[in-house]
Parts: C-alpha cells; structure tokens; sequence
C-alpha cells in the first residue's frame, strides 16, 4: 500500500517561469485547486493554490472587521478586479513553499501529514525528487476506508 | 547637586530618545527610566520614594482608568461599528459627505471617549464602506485621525495631555468648554476644509456602488443594545457630573470612577474580558514619567530651566505664549505628547511662584500639544494607528503622504490656533 498505487498520475504543474496570470488560466482550464510550480529538472518548488488567487481579488476589510453579517451587499468590492499590472508578474511573487512525498510512502504517513499541516493536497515525488503525481486528502482518505470492507 | 542636575536628565533625555526610537516599548523604557532615577535619588540623595509616590498625579490616572474601563465595556457592544455605519448610510455614498461625517462621528466621540479606541474600532468600518463603494479609503483615514487629535483638545477628557494639564492647573470641565472649545471649534472647521481641498482629486470620484451602502443596516452591526445604552446612560451621567464637579467640590477622577462602579454594577461584565481591554501599559507609563519628571524637579534641573526662562520674561506674554504653542507643537509632532506635557507642567508651576501669570500658558500647553500632533505619522497613538491599519489595505498610508496631507493640517491649525490665542489673550489673562 504506498502512496503511487493511489495517486494522480496526470498531475498539472507550470513552469516556474509562468506569470500569475497564466496559472490562473491553467487552474481555470483544468479545474484544480492547487498547481504545482516545477524547475526545469521537473522539481516541484512551490505551489499556488487557488485560494491564493483569489485573494487578490478578496476585499481588504474581511480580515479587519470581525464579524461583517451585517454587510449584505459587497457593493463594488463583487465588481473589482485585480489589476492587470498584478496578472503579468511572475508566479514565483504569489507561490507558497510546497511539501511533497516520496511515491514509496504510506498511505496513513501521507494523511498525518496532510493532517498536521493543514493541506488538501499533496504532490508526490520520485526518488530523484521529480513531480510523479498528486495526491488528494480524498483520495487518501477512500483509499484507506476501502481495506475496512476487505476485511 | 550639579551631578544630580546632570544625571537625572541624562536619564530623562535618554529615555525620551529611546521612546522616539521606537525600538524599546515606551513602557518598558519608562519603567526602567523611573527605577534608575529613584536609585540615582536615592544614591545621591536628591530622591526618595516617598517623592516619587507623590510627584505621581492618580487624579490623572484615576480619570483614565475610569474612562478606560467604561471604554472596554462600550467596546464589545458594537456601538462604535453602528456608528461607522450610521455615517455611511446617512452620508448616500457622496464622499464629501462621507468625510464630513465620519470626521464629526469620529471627532464628537472622541472628546469623550479616548480616541485612539475610537479610532481602532471606527477606522476598519471606515475601510470596509470604502471598499464597498469602490472608492479609495486613504482620506477618511486621514481625516479621522486629524480631526479626533484636533477636537480631542476641546474636552477636560477629550486627550491626555488635557486631564494633566487639568490636574495640575486646576483646571475645571467648564473652563475647557469655555476657554478651548470654542477656538477648537474654529480650528476643527479650518482642518475640514483644508482637508477637503487637499483631497479634492479623490473626493470628486464618484462611487461606483452607492445602493450597497444604503442597504446597511446600522442595528445590524449593534451587537448588543442593552448593554451599549447602559453604558451610555452611565457616560451620560458622568458627563453632566463633570459640568457641575467644580460646584460640587469633586475631582474628575472621582466622577469617572464612580460611573465606573456604576456601570459595573449595573452590566457586571466578564470581568476578566473587560480589563483586557484596559490599556495598563499606558497606565504605568504615565505614572512612570511622573516618577521621572519629579526626579528632574528634585534635582534642581527644572528649577534651573525656570530660571532660565524666567529671564525671557520681558517677552510680552502673549508672545511667551506663542512661542510655547509652537515649540510643543514641533515637539509633540516628533515625539510622544505626554512625556512632553508632563515634563512642561512643573516647569510651567515654576514660573507662576516666581510671579507670572501662567493661565495663558496652560491652554498654549494645550493647544500646541494637541494640534502638534498632527504633525507626522507617528505624531499621535491615532495616526499611528491609522497607518498601521491602511498597511493591510491595498492602500497603504506612507509617511510621504503624511507630510503632503497631515503637516499641512498641523501647520495651519497651529497657525489658526495662534491667531485666536492672540485675540482671546486677554480673557485668558486674569
């Protein structure tokens, strides 16, 4: 039971070279919600998640007021838009640090992992540190479940 | 006693210059500040601690605790967000209309309440109608900030350096209502209007979602009526006692401590929750400059300064009291405002026993440390706290700005200030 029996092989990445707007159009075009950002040995370096998109287009003071019930209208802030200036910059600007397994890993190592570090997904390597695939919390999870009935 | 004169302000100065430095918590310099000054006292024998007990004003501290307190159970209530929001409802999205009310919500409160509270609590709501409207929330922060340091030098309560300058001239409610109030008034409408010209360019944008901000509803953003409209009902009272606390032979400590047990009783909150909203640090700072100042005073160095000014005094007074409202401007719009006040209190009690009429200059005081605070972006705890909060915007206030939209506010208010302290010198000399 390791985790490359389980895992996505078809994993979408970009180039590290990409630009913030280019990952959008990819996360768009794919519908994931997470997108491994690769070297040119194919390494995984980073990551950029959809929800970090988006929160460039988020409004300044959700973070600031701390309960905002009473606002049932967003108003223009719906109608706002990054600026396109804000498309054009490279990825590496928005990418996060990205935590990755090995393909020969288990499958509960996999999940304390994702637990303990709050992710959703999770890229897979090889033994020379290429992305193979990725792994969801899903995936994981059902994997897992599925032995309970097998026995 | 030159040594003493010597050390004791070099421990004054150093820890003024630490304080600007921002590199150590003014607390924390204050509290180490005050306990070598005490030890050099003691050591040389210019200082004991029954001195420091006593050169600390707990008229001062009892005042600010008392408002600090009906602060902290206000707070949670979501009475300052009702009112952010009632401004911005009434206001139809028009920014200039915006700005005006903001501005006085901000202003009316905060000579009553503290307004660096005020401030933390109405400057998010402020961004938040902002965003809504699509338009840029830069100069109701601004104005905001300005105009709550400028209208806070109104009220006996309205700003620290005031309730120092109270305690130790004696100084009643009253005598701020009828001696500044009504030259702030002035200075606060020469503020707006300077500052709606100086943000014409960003006041003239018309929102683009004016509808969102009709459809607010200020009872929504109250959380909790009840207790909001007892602590009103209790601020109310202790309002109307400080008008009459000068007939009834009481401190204005007094009143704000007993609306305090008032309130409590009446509300009896999480008193845990509650006292964490109390800003301690500010508490023993003050009291730790006290400690300070009265080692200067102890040591002679005060005196000496007194001389020195003493010889000035063939200055015509009017101008004595110009040339302070503009120094302690200048200094307040670098350095803290309160370390300056309370170090300028006995310096001032110094040249009344040697025979100057110092009422003028207690309100010179005042003014100059009031409005200097406009100054810069670290000229008062509000503008810092405007700044620190637009860093998490998209639109970050910069120092830059600062200069070109806040000094011009300082200069001419200082300079609206000095032209009425002119006029009026005469009713302010007895």
């Amino acid at each position: 039971m390791q985790i490359k029996d389980y895992m996505k092989k078809k994993v979408v990445s970009i180039p590290i070279t990409s630009t913030i707007g280019e990952a959008a159009t990819v996360i768009v075009e794919k519908h994931v919600g997470i997108l491994p950002v690769v070297d040119e040995q194919g390494k995984p370096v980073g990551v950029v998640r959809l929800s970090d998109l988006l929160s460039l287009e988020m409004p300044d003071f959700i973070h600031l007021v701390t309960d905002f019930d009473f606002v049932h209208d967003f108003g223009a802030v719906e109608t706002t838009r990054p600026a396109p200036e804000l498309l054009t910059e490279p990825v590496t600007s928005i990418m996060q640090s990205v935590m990755t397994i090995e393909e020969d890993s288990g499958l509960l190592r996999a999940y304390a992992i994702m637990l303990q570090n709050y992710l959703y997904d999770l890229p897979v390597t090889n033994a020379t540190g290429g992305l193979v695939g990725i792994v969801s919390r899903v995936d994981i999870a059902t994997a897992i479940l599925s032995m309970w009935s097998m026995e | 006693m030159i040594l003493a004169a010597i050390l004791s302000s070099l421990i004054f100065l150093v820890s003024l210059g630490l304080i600007f430095s921002e590199k150590i918590n003014r607390m924390i310099v204050g509290m180490a500040g005050a306990a070598l000054m005490v030890g050099l006292g003691k050591l040389l024998g210019f200082y004991s601690e029954f001195q420091a007990l006593a050169s600390v004003d707990f008229n001062t501290l009892g005042l600010l605790l008392g408002m600090m307190i009906l602060v902290a159970l206000l707070e949670p209530t979501g009475f300052f967000q009702y009112l952010a929001v009632w401004a911005g409802k009434f206001s139809r999205g028009q920014p200039v209309r915006l700005l005006v009310l903001l501005g006085t919500v901000t202003t009316v409160v905060s000579m009553f309440l503290d307004n660096v509270t005020t401030i933390i609590l109405i400057a998010p709501v402020t961004i938040l109608i902002c965003e809504i409207l699509g338009i840029n929330p830069t100069p109701f922060l601004l104005a905001e900030a300005l105009l709550s340091n400028t209208g806070g030098v109104a009220t006996l309560v309205g700003d620290p350096p005031n309730i120092i300058i109270a305690s130790a001239a004696g100084l009643t409610f009253n005598d701020f209502l009828i001696y500044s109030l009504p030259i702030v008034i002035v200075v606060w409408l020469t503020a707006l209007f300077l500052l709606r010209f100086l943000f014409r360019r960003e006041l003239a944008v018309r929102p683009r979602k004016m509808k969102a901000v009709m459809s607010l509803d200020p009872a929504e953003a109250l959380h909790d009526r009840k207790t909001a409209q007892k602590v009103l009902i209790v601020l109310g009272g202790a309002i109307l006692l400080f008008f009459v606390s000068h007939f009834l032979h009481i401190s204005p400590s007094f009143v704000a401590l007993s609306a305090t047990g008032v309130a409590l009783v009446w509300v009896r909150p999480d008193v845990k929750k509650t006292l964490e909203h109390v800003e301690w640090s500010v508490l023993i700072f003050f009291a730790a400059l006290f400690v300070m100042v009265g080692g200067l005073e102890a040591a002679g160095v005060l005196e000496s300064l007194v001389g020195v000014l003493e010889r000035a005094s063939s200055i015509p007074p009017v101008w004595f009291g110009v040339i302070i409202i503009w120094v302690v401007a200048c200094l307040s719009a670098i350095l803290d405002n309160i370390p300056i006040t309370i170090a300028l209190v006995p310096v001032i009690q110094g040249l009344g026993a040697a025979g100057m009429d110092i009422i003028p200059l207690w309100w010179a005081l005042a003014f100059g440390a009031g409005f200097g605070g406009n100054g810069t972006i670290i000229g008062s705890t509000a503008n810092i706290v405007v700044a620190t909060l637009s860093e998490k915007t998209r639109t970050p206030i910069t120092t830059k700005l600062w200069n070109k939209r806040g000094l011009p506010v300082m200069l001419a208010t200082c300079a609206v200030a000095t032209i009425l302290y002119i006029l009026v010198f005469p009713l302010y000399s007895r």
